[in-house]
């Protein structure tokens, strides 16, 4: 009896083991999978942040759909894993900050842009990220935080240099500047328990630490790096764009109108954030949104790169022609 | 039968006053509610989740991973523990490796599972696979043996064949200690699943958890993490119970009824 059930108990798992094993493989540009009405299939790598509320917009709208394209997201746990992911063939596209694009081209890894991600709106005060301090800090500007201890989301990235331009052009020496890596839901803990003097933080959270009157901003740092500097963008891999550059040429059309229509309808937006985040939808009514313009800034990438050079994250000049459209 | 009762009344009790604590010190001001939510908020946010489809595709991701990882690391424990560990020669080729690759920490493969599958279930499988497999291996070495040397030999003599002397003479020694692996190897393979989905990103609670997080929605994290736990407990239960069928006629096991 006993025998008989653990005989069928393991043939059950078996089964259902290998039928499990297959369903996960990584779909390379090389023959695009189509659904059921003959449209391409993509898998997108993102995370699930503000910035990429264009591209839910552009599948709820049908931009997508419209150009025969069937979009499937897949939420990395890092920006970190989007790139390998891509270049793997996992997902056919990705989300990504430019500073880190720069990186992986620099270290041999054929990535292209195909549309914009998301940009600073430009405004100073008036950003989806900020540099701030606790609310009782005697720190008035980015200047006097030469010394300071900031906290920024991943070391040796994009927060590096535009925070230290805020304190540059806050008329500050960046030079004494101790970064530490915290993850911007603990930022609000690290500035309320005095870990760490400033933090670098985007939307949600630099509401949230707002309305909890834990800290203050003392700088835009996008906005100082960077006249409506481009922060993140659309990319694939060179592969996908050699054997499908028609899906990558109706990829880019689609991701365009959604940027468009993006920045033209303030409240579509705040609702389908509420739908692929778990923010409540008071806070998304109350955060501060990124601009979404359609095309690249190519010229704030050149100006991001200079300063990644100066501080020491790249080597050299990104060669722009071969990673920008 | 009414020890049993008043130990289970005892520990409903103790999780009951774990609950009010957790209640009771957000309120009382000594942690901040925005980090540490009070228990009625958490399962507040917890029975809302329950209404709806996403907590449930979680929950289902969770545990297809778990399963798939648990049963291919098991399979090929059980199945290569008995050939090394009735072979001689084979145990003592393979025991220093086994003793350097088994303490790697599973974690340890996440970044080699990203570049080699990409983030992708596999990727999470992988490491689930790596953490139960050593979990359950050991386990089998040792139940191999501890088999008799007298009743192997006698096996011997009446020339019973290779998968007879298993089926008659080593899994009946070996079964509890497939049992303790088999149950220690679940709960494993449940911490790495979840591990694996918060840093591989695959689907699951652990993604869930991560995006609450990175959403500022705090006592969804907690919610979830409840279901987590209640996950683990539910498999250990299931583990244990198979363990008292599976060897009812054990000593280990038998001692245990009052007579």
């Amino acid at each position: 009896m006993h025998r008989r059930l653990a005989a069928t108990l393991f043939s059950t798992a078996l089964l259902v083991a290998v039928a499990g094993c297959g369903d996960d493989g990584g779909d390379g540009g090389d023959d695009q999978p189509t659904g059921p009405a003959g449209r391409d299939q993509v898998t997108v790598g993102l995370i699930p942040i503000v910035d990429v509320a264009p591209l839910f917009l552009g599948i709820e709208q049908g931009f997508f759909e419209d150009r025969n394209i069937d979009v499937t997201t897949d939420f990395a746990a890092g920006g970190a894993e989007i790139i390998p992911g891509v270049q793997s063939g996992t997902y056919d596209f990705g989300f990504s900050n430019v500073i880190s694009l720069m990186l992986a081209q620099a270290s041999g890894i054929e990535l292209k842009v195909v549309a914009n991600g998301n940009n600073s709106t430009g405004v100073d005060g008036e950003d989806f990220g900020s540099l701030m301090v606790p609310v009782d800090s005697p720190v008035q500007s980015a200047a006097e935080l030469g010394d300071a201890t900031i906290a920024i989301n991943t070391l040796n990235n994009i927060s590096d240099p535009v925070v230290r331009e805020s304190v540059r052009k806050a008329g500050g020496d960046p030079a004494g500047i101790e970064f530490v890596g915290v993850p911007f839901p603990e930022m609000e803990a690290a500035l309320a328990n005095g870990d760490a003097d400033a933090v670098f933080v985007v939307e949600p959270f630099q509401t949230i630490i707002r309305n909890n009157g834990v800290g203050r901003s003392v700088a835009s740092s996008w906005v100082d790096a960077a006249p409506d500097l481009t922060v993140a963008a659309y990319f694939t891999s060179t592969a996908m764009i050699d054997e499908n550059p028609d899906l990558v040429q109706r990829f880019t059309e689609a991701m365009t109108e959604a940027l468009a229509f993006a920045n033209e309808n303030e409240e579509a937006v705040r609702n389908v954030i509420t739908t692929y985040t778990d923010m409540q939808p008071q806070l998304a009514s109350e955060i501060t949104l990124p601009a979404w313009p359609p095309e690249i800034n190519r010229a704030s990438s050149e100006r991001l790169a200079q300063l990644a050079i100066q501080d020491g994250l790249l080597a050299e000049p990104p060669d722009l022609d071969a990673l920008y459209p | 039968m009414s020890e049993r009762l008043h130990r289970l009344l005892l520990g409903l009790a103790g999780l009951a006053g774990f609950g009010l604590l957790l209640e009771a010190l957000p309120r009382w001001g000594v942690v901040s509610d925005r980090y540490l939510p009070p228990t009625s908020r958490i399962l507040g946010e917890l029975f809302e989740r329950a209404r709806h489809r996403p907590l449930w595709d979680a929950v289902f991701n969770t545990l297809g991973t778990w399963a798939i990882g648990l049963v291919v690391a098991v399979a090929a424990a059980v199945v290569l523990g008995m050939v090394i560990g009735t072979v001689p020669l084979l145990r003592a080729f393979t025991a220093s490796t086994i003793e350097f690759l088994r303490p790697i920490p599973s974690v340890a493969w996440i970044s080699a599972a990203i570049v080699l599958y990409g983030p992708v279930k596999m990727g999470t499988l992988l490491i689930v696979v790596y953490a139960a497999f050593w979990q359950m291996l050991v386990q089998v070495l040792h139940g191999v043996a501890d088999v008799d040397p007298v009743a192997r030999d006698t096996a011997r003599s009446y020339r019973l064949g290779p998968l007879a002397r298993i089926r008659w003479v080593t899994l009946p020694t070996a079964l509890p200690y497939l049992a303790t692996g088999l149950r220690l190897a679940a709960t494993v393979a449940l911490i790495l699943t979840v591990t694996g989905e918060l840093f591989v990103g695959t689907p699951g609670l652990g993604a869930d958890i991560l995006r609450a997080s990175s959403s500022g929605a705090t006592a969804g994290v907690y919610a979830l993490v409840v279901v987590t736990g209640l996950l683990g407990v539910a498999a250990n239960l299931l583990f244990r119970t198979v363990e008292r069928r599976a060897l009812s006629w054990h000593p280990s096991v038998r001692t245990e009824v009052p007579a």
